[in-house]
């Protein structure tokens, strides 16, 4: 089977008052039609950067593609013309976003704004667009969704607004829906009602998912496959059983050692701190050397990690790590 | 009907307001230095004793200020502004037939510099460090900084003098015998000038908001929705993005309405142009109180009537104010 999304060796860089930085430095991922795929990392390793490109949204200025190929369907996107992408988008590819308290226009009907991405990619008319709204109103589990569709955002909580983005999202029957970070604004028990709602989504259409997430639970829960992002780079990337049960990379054990346990502080025997936490930050992409963007940060670190960054190679699975699978 | 309870509502305060500020208004001519008396008696050429005694009788001059003012406030509950010392007719007569010339030229005003200041504003927000841009931040900075007289006086220049294309002043051409439809042209002829005078001074602040308001709202997280839904850059600027930041554009339009009015009085001397605002210069010249009392009156209506309008638009044009959510 040919993925349905796939970027080679993807460059992006953005120009900032720094001079011009590599906020993308080669990624390369695959999404296979109708499966999920993680994308791990903090904030500011290129996860959004990563989801807006195979969007075809990254702001220019100050934002360059400039190297390697994004492909859905087969088609290099990089390449398309505005117009091409304008079709694409929101039919055949679609995105969720992080925030919904802001992501509606505050000014118009929720039916209204779903009716609009309808109405841009399908011949309908108004009354029968108007008809689908509810129709997809229900699909994602709002009551009354006649009543609904004539509220605006601010009458709406959190939960309903993200449903309302998840129900222009499927409007049109994409193949790939990005969803990006679509629960950290919200309430826990709204959170696994939203990825209920996006597993029965994927069950009834068949679109694949990118779930771009910092929540490892979110990833044992959603995902086939995962890519752990460091710095603008993949750094780790296999099943989601392999990469939860034999992470190889310190940065993805890291990241599995931050889930808090329920009862860790209170076992004696534990050496483990109640909350774990990996040391430092993201270093600023204007300061990236040539050595592992890690090291600094890393137990394992020696002075080959600083001089020398491991290339993505594959040890069970691909991680780019001179220590893959050693303890500290 | 919460909205006709509100109307009311808001009407009730207009009319609070208003008496505030006629009382405020006829303190604050009585407390100018000058004779009102002595100014009637010298347009009628010089007069005795007597006559003065006769005079401030007639006006009720000679009552003390605080029955004055009330005589003048019973007056304007019944619908009269009282009498001109200069035209000896009634104030609201003379004021009535300013009305009409005033509104047109501060609402022709307003409509320029909204549009204009609108587009230009929306236009140099696609690109803030663009060319555009930089011409509109000069041309608003000059535009507001330019006394309103000065910009009269060069528009004159330019457009009368040099380039013939607009009469200099007045408000329809002397031998003009037209009527209806070549009327109504005739008048607009004249009218370009001025409303262009008064429109670039408030040109420049709607441009200068509108592009700030945009640059903003071009940032916000529902632009980059309209975009992921396949939107094309003209939907997402005109649809998403101005109808979000036209509210605080509402607002200033709102505030700038008693600018307006001042700004047509200076407008209307330079032209020549028959409004409220010509007469209220001649009144002071005149010491034509009751006259100037008259203008000051009409001119907060329309400022306290235009806060109102600016209100209920501004509930129309934002859901989140219309059904009190947050």
């Amino acid at each position: 089977m040919s993925p349905l999304m796939s970027l080679s060796d993807l460059r992006v860089e953005f120009d900032t008052r720094h001079g011009r930085v590599t906020a993308l430095s080669g990624i390369s991922l695959d999404v296979m039609p109708g499966e999920t795929l993680g994308i791990v990392g903090e904030s500011g390793c290129g996860k959004s950067i990563t989801a807006l490109a195979m969007m075809g949204l990254i702001p220019n200025p100050p934002g360059h593609v400039t190297g390697g190929v994004i492909e859905f369907d087969g088609e290099d996107i990089t390449r398309a013309s505005n117009r091409r992408l304008r079709q694409l988008r929101g039919r055949d590819i679609a995105m969720i976003f992080q925030e919904p308290m802001t992501s509606l226009n505050p000014v118009f009907t929720v039916g209204d704004q779903i009716a609009e991405a309808i109405l841009l990619h399908q011949d309908m008319s108004r009354a029968e667009a108007d008809r689908q709204v509810i129709e997809l109103l229900e699909t994602v589990g709002i009551p009354e969704p006649e009543a609904r569709a004539k509220s605006y955002p601010h009458q709406l909580s959190g939960g309903m607004r993200q449903r309302v983005m998840i129900a222009m999202a499927i409007s049109c029957r994409p193949k790939l829906l990005i969803a990006d970070e679509p629960t950290t604004a919200l309430d826990v028990t709204v959170q696994a009602q939203i990825f209920d709602l996006m597993r029965d989504i994927q069950a009834k259409f068949g679109v694949a998912i990118v779930l771009i997430t910092h929540d490892m639970g979110a990833i044992a829960e959603m995902t086939d496959r995962v890519a752990v992002m460091y710095a603008g780079r993949v750094i780790e990337q296999g099943t989601s059983d392999q990469i939860l049960d034999t992470p190889l990379h310190p940065y993805t054990r890291g990241l599995i050692g931050c889930i808090p346990v329920l009862g860790r502080a209170a076992a004696s025997t534990d050496r483990l701190p109640p909350l774990a936490e990996i040391p430092g930050v993201v270093p600023p992409l204007h300061l990236l050397g040539d050595g592992c963007a890690f090291a600094e940060r890393c137990a394992l670190a020696d002075d080959h990690c600083r001089a020398v960054r491991p290339p993505l190679d594959d040890k069970g699975h691909p991680v780019a790590c001179h220590h893959a699978g050693e303890i500290a | 009907m919460a909205m006709m309870r509100y109307i009311l509502q808001r009407l009730l305060y207009g009319l609070i307001l208003m008496l505030g500020v006629v009382v405020l208004n006829f303190f604050l001519i009585h407390a100018a230095p000058g004779d009102a008396a002595e100014v009637i008696a010298g347009e009628m050429g010089g007069t005795t004793e007597e006559m003065m005694a006769q005079i401030r009788a007639h006006y009720g001059l000679d009552q003390s200020i605080m029955v004055q003012l009330w005589i003048y406030l019973k007056q304007i509950a019944m619908g009269d502004l009282g009498t001109s010392y200069h035209f000896n007719r009634p104030v609201t007569e003379l004021i009535l037939q300013r009305l009409g010339p005033t509104v047109m030229l501060a609402l022709s005003a307003q409509l320029i510099a909204m549009l204009l200041g609108v587009v230009l504003g929306v236009l140099s927000s696609r690109r803030p460090q663009g060319i555009l841009s930089g011409f509109v931040s000069v041309f608003s900075t000059v535009g507001y900084a330019a006394p309103v007289f000065w910009t009269g006086l060069m528009l004159v220049i330019l457009f009368a003098v040099w380039i013939p294309l607009f009469p200099v002043e007045g408000y329809v051409s002397a031998r003009f015998r037209g009527t209806g439809l070549a009327y109504a042209l005739n008048v607009a002829w004249h009218l370009v000038l001025p409303a262009t005078t008064l429109g670039i001074l408030f040109l420049a602040q709607y441009a200068r908001l509108s592009r700030t308001a945009m640059i903003e709202v071009l940032g916000a997280d529902y632009i980059r929705t309209a975009r992921a839904k396949g939107l094309g850059e003209g939907k997402v600027t005109f649809n998403h993005a101005l109808r979000n930041a036209v509210l605080p554009i509402l607002t200033i339009a709102g505030l700038q309405f008693g600018n307006l009015i001042s700004g047509a009085l200076l407008v209307e001397t330079v032209f020549n142009w028959p409004g409220m605002g010509r007469l209220a210069f001649d009144s002071v010249l005149r010491r034509d109180y009751p006259t100037l009392l008259g203008v000051l009156f009409f001119a907060s209506a329309f400022v306290v009537l235009a806060n109102l309008l600016t209100d209920l638009s501004y509930r129309f044009a934002d859901p989140r104010i219309r059904t009190g959510g947050r």
